[in-house]
């Protein structure tokens, strides 16, 4: 592990978005969305274009990350793209596949934001919400 | 969202510049030029200093296409939600190209065309980084509270203790993370 002073320092805003991050997806369901990592499912965007592709990463504000992507616009005209963004306000659906268990994804996502935060908060770790006082 | 001239190039919070940079809006050329990937905007200027700047909120997503199928060169595609004008003309809500009613959302496509397409993919992870800046600020779905009162890790967690109980300096010896 990194000393604690090299790693307040290189961190910083990270750090403090990262907490944001959890305590979003925490509250919210798109801890389902994050749980579809590594999944190939379709995104239906807002205006009626979808895509298609592998899940690399869905963050707290719903911004998808895609890869290897058939894009079908609204037009209906398909494009392959190899790394795709999608804005999380653009987001109208996203395909649960079938054989996800919607339980079993967010409990285990759940689990893990609770073992880093875990892991922040003893020892020498940081310690989110640091300073609030009851 | 408009073609500007004399506009300077972001200084500040680059996270990518490209020379060489041929940009193409809604299907016309603009030239070649550089794009820059600034923590506040992208914007894109040519030589003589004409050029444009978006505001990340106003990007509906962005993408790599090595689909030389769907068009012959690799580019940075980017989709933004509304309409890019030129500054001469003025900008009409009722444009031609969306008369299909209130529904249909006015989009403008934008390709990045790079020399080096090596590039795309720093091009690309910049704006994933610049666009992850800049959270929808409409959004009133989600609950993001941050300050949540159900949010009670002090309480699971054991270590924070009751206001009445601390004592003055009681963690003065504690490590200092901040």
């Amino acid at each position: 592990m990194e000393p604690e002073a090299v790693e307040s320092a290189t961190v910083g805003v990270e750090v403090v978005n990262s907490i944001r991050e959890r305590t979003i997806a925490e509250n919210s369901m798109v801890v389902l969305l994050q749980g579809l990592q590594g999944e190939v499912t379709t995104v239906d965007l807002r205006d009626e274009s979808s895509a298609r592709g592998l899940v690399l990463n869905v963050d707290a504000f719903m911004n998808i990350r895609l890869k290897d992507v058939l894009f079908l616009d609204r037009r209906g005209q398909t494009a392959q793209l190899q790394d795709l963004f999608i804005t999380g306000r653009n987001v109208r659906y996203v395909h649960i596949p079938d054989h996800v268990d919607i339980m079993k994804t967010m409990e285990s996502q759940l689990a893990k934001i609770h073992r880093v935060r875990n892991f922040a908060g003893e020892g020498g770790g940081r310690k989110e919400f640091g300073g609030r006082k009851k | 969202m408009v073609l500007v001239r004399n506009l300077r190039p972001p200084t500040e919070g680059v996270r990518h510049e490209e020379a060489n940079t041929t940009a193409v809006l809604s299907g016309q050329q603009l030239g070649c030029g550089t794009l820059y990937v600034a923590e506040t905007r992208l914007s894109w200027f040519d030589g003589s200093g004409m050029g444009f700047s978006l505001e990340y909120p106003s990007i509906s997503l962005h993408a790599i296409s090595r689909d030389v199928s769907a068009y012959p060169e690799e580019h940075l595609y980017v989709m933004v939600n509304g309409k890019l004008e030129k500054a001469a003309e003025e900008e009409d809500d009722d444009g031609s190209d969306s008369s299909n009613g209130d529904e249909e959302e006015v989009i403008t496509e934008i390709r990045f065309v790079p020399r080096d397409k090596a590039s795309l993919e720093s091009m690309f992870s910049a704006m994933c980084e610049c666009q992850a800046l800049h959270p929808d600020p409409d959004d009133e779905d989600s609950d993001n509270d941050f300050e949540g009162e159900e949010y009670n890790v002090e309480e699971a967690d054991g270590m924070e203790v009751d206001a009445a109980v601390a004592e003055a300096g009681q963690f003065e010896d504690a490590d200092v993370e901040h």
